[in-house]
């Protein structure tokens, strides 16, 4: 047997001495202290609820209160002026995906570092080995601590402030992109445009310097010319992206093969129709 | 007449604690306490002297998971976990149902108070170095405690199924989806589909109602099971820290201070 083995061996029997004769009972003084602490814990989840709930005004429950909406509207895949928002324990993660981009480094966001952290926090009583418990004494733990906290603070700050598209601010855009483009003329095209401002592509998707990079997706504002998949090529992609090896994009095909096509007939004149390449749909929608 | 008094008082008594002598007979071995005995021991047991407010913050989660457990079941008896109804069911809890609002914005914001008392404790026990042997396997299951935690979060935000809800899941699953070897599985069976519908909802209600609740009681169990046998650390810095190694004094000398009853042996001495 080791030293350090028999020394804190010697130190929880030392431990377990000592509570017997110095320690008191834990009725009632200590469970008092545990039944305070309890009864402040329900008041205050308690206090959130009511506030939460009368923060709202009455005349219109659907707004938000000081705590936020009581309700979102109902889920609808497929449109939406949405706001992929985790719960704010997520937001640390939600801001490492901004940081790391796609493809090639997401995964150190998504998989990585959550696993890094998960194995650290399980590791730790055999990382840090010492039998020293005073904070003074752990240069080292209370840095790495402090740091962590520090980090993930910042994390989930950002994370909580970071704005997102709203639709209706994409929408006004869809004129420009279109005289810019010089898809204006092709009214499925234009369309397109407008779902591709709604739906939620520019969570992810940068075009024409509107929209967030989110996940490391790549700019459209010329993927018709870089991809050229073709109207139909770029519909099937968007509908189920890990066809293609794509696991990160959602699927679309709750749009229907309409909305799809249109959809497809945007990206695949994002590029080529200004100047006008063979390349460039036909106004027809064909 | 006194004697006969004290006779029916404790006739009385027997009576009153006869149920708890029953009990307490029939959870028992030869030698080992029952349900009664280690109830009185959790009560009765020596704590450090020193503890403090900061090891409340145990309880307090504890308590906070207690108020998740209790609202989650009164909520589960008015949900109705399939996508053409959650939303309607949702709104029927809180707009009509009487004291419907407070039992779900209880459970609401009980989540988010439940997470950060998990980070206070896990905090305190850190500063403290609680972590540290024996107690490194209370840890682990305190940092399981905290993982499972935060995945009944996830689980359960898709369940009011509003647009929040619905996307905020959807990108949580295609992060899932991008990890090595199974990650391209986990979607869809997360899902149970190629999409977020019906199944995913059901799936999500299992998990986030049985699967992990079951395993966060079993667990806080153990945790508390721990904590119980083996005791709480005292703050390192207190000056009667339970466990130190005395300053100065010889070994022999030492001895006489811990034994007990020093008082009670001189009375007999003289």
């Amino acid at each position: 047997m080791n030293r350090r083995q028999e020394e804190r061996r010697a130190y929880y029997t030392r431990y377990k001495q000592d509570v017997k004769t110095r320690g008191r009972s834990f009725f009632p003084v200590a469970m008092f202290h545990d039944t305070v602490m309890s009864l402040l814990v329900v008041c205050v989840i308690v206090a959130l609820a009511v506030i939460w709930k009368y923060s709202t005004p009455h005349e219109d429950p659907s707004s938000s209160g000081w705590l936020g909406k009581l309700y979102d509207e109902k889920a609808d895949p497929g449109t939406t002026n949405f706001v992929p928002r985790p719960d704010w324990y997520f937001y640390f993660l939600f801001y490492l995906l901004r940081i790391f981009k796609w493809p090639e480094s997401v995964i150190l966001g998504t998989v990585l570092i959550p696993t890094i952290l998960i194995v650290l926090l399980i590791a730790l009583p055999f990382i840090d080995v010492g039998r020293e418990r005073r904070p003074l004494r752990r240069p080292v733990a209370m840095t790495a601590a402090i740091l962590v906290v520090i980090s993930m603070g910042t994390l989930t700050y950002k994370g909580a402030t970071a704005k997102e598209p709203l639709a209706a601010e994409n929408l006004v855009l869809v004129p420009q992109w279109a005289q810019k483009q010089g898809f204006a003329d092709n009214p499925v095209a234009v369309d397109g445009a407008k779902i591709f401002a709604q739906v939620g592509c520019m969570n992810c998707h940068t075009y024409e310097g509107a929209g967030t990079s989110n996940l490391g997706a790549p700019d459209l504002s010329s993927i018709g010319k870089t991809s050229n998949r073709g109207v139909a090529g770029f519909a099937d992609y968007v509908s189920n992206p890990s066809k293609f090896g794509n696991n990160v994009m959602p699927q679309f095909q709750d749009l229907g093969a309409d909305n799809l096509r249109k959809l497809g007939t945007f990206l695949q004149s994002s590029g080529n129709c200004n100047p006008k390449s063979s390349n460039c749909p036909a106004a027809g929608g064909q | 007449m006194a004697t006969q008094k004290q006779g029916r008082s404790h006739q009385l008594l027997q009576i009153l604690l006869y149920p708890l002598d029953w009990l307490e007979e029939r959870t028992s071995a030869p030698g080992r306490s029952g349900i009664v005995g280690g109830i009185k021991y959790f009560l009765f047991r020596n704590v450090p002297s020193d503890i403090s407010w900061g090891h409340t913050l145990g309880s307090a989660a504890l308590t906070a998971f207690i108020v998740q457990a209790v609202t989650g079941v009164i909520l589960a008896m008015y949900y109705k976990p399939d996508p053409n109804s959650a939303y309607e069911s949702i709104r029927h809890i809180t707009d009509d149902l009487w004291g419907g609002w407070l039992v779900r914005g209880m459970h609401r914001w009980g989540a988010s108070v439940f997470i950060i008392l998990l980070f206070l404790h896990m905090g305190r026990v850190f500063l403290y170095g609680a972590y540290k042997y024996p107690r490194e396997l209370n840890w682990i299951i305190g940092a399981l405690i905290l993982v499972l935690g935060m995945l009944e979060g996830f689980f359960g935000y898709l369940l009011p199924w509003d647009q929040t809800a619905y996307w905020a899941t959807v990108v949580g699953v295609n992060l899932q989806a991008t990890g090595p070897f199974v990650g391209p599985f986990l979607g869809p069976v997360l899902q149970g589909g190629h999409d977020i519908g019906p199944e995913t909802l059901a799936r999500f209600y299992s998990l986030h109602m049985l699967v992990i609740p079951g395993a966060l009681i079993a667990l806080i169990g153990l945790h508390l099971w721990l904590v119980v046998r083996i005791g709480v650390a005292s703050p390192p810095w207190s000056p009667i820290e339970a466990g130190r190694p005395q300053p100065g004094p010889p070994p022999a000398e030492r001895k006489g201070l811990v034994t007990p009853a020093p008082r009670g042996s001189g009375v007999r001495k003289r």
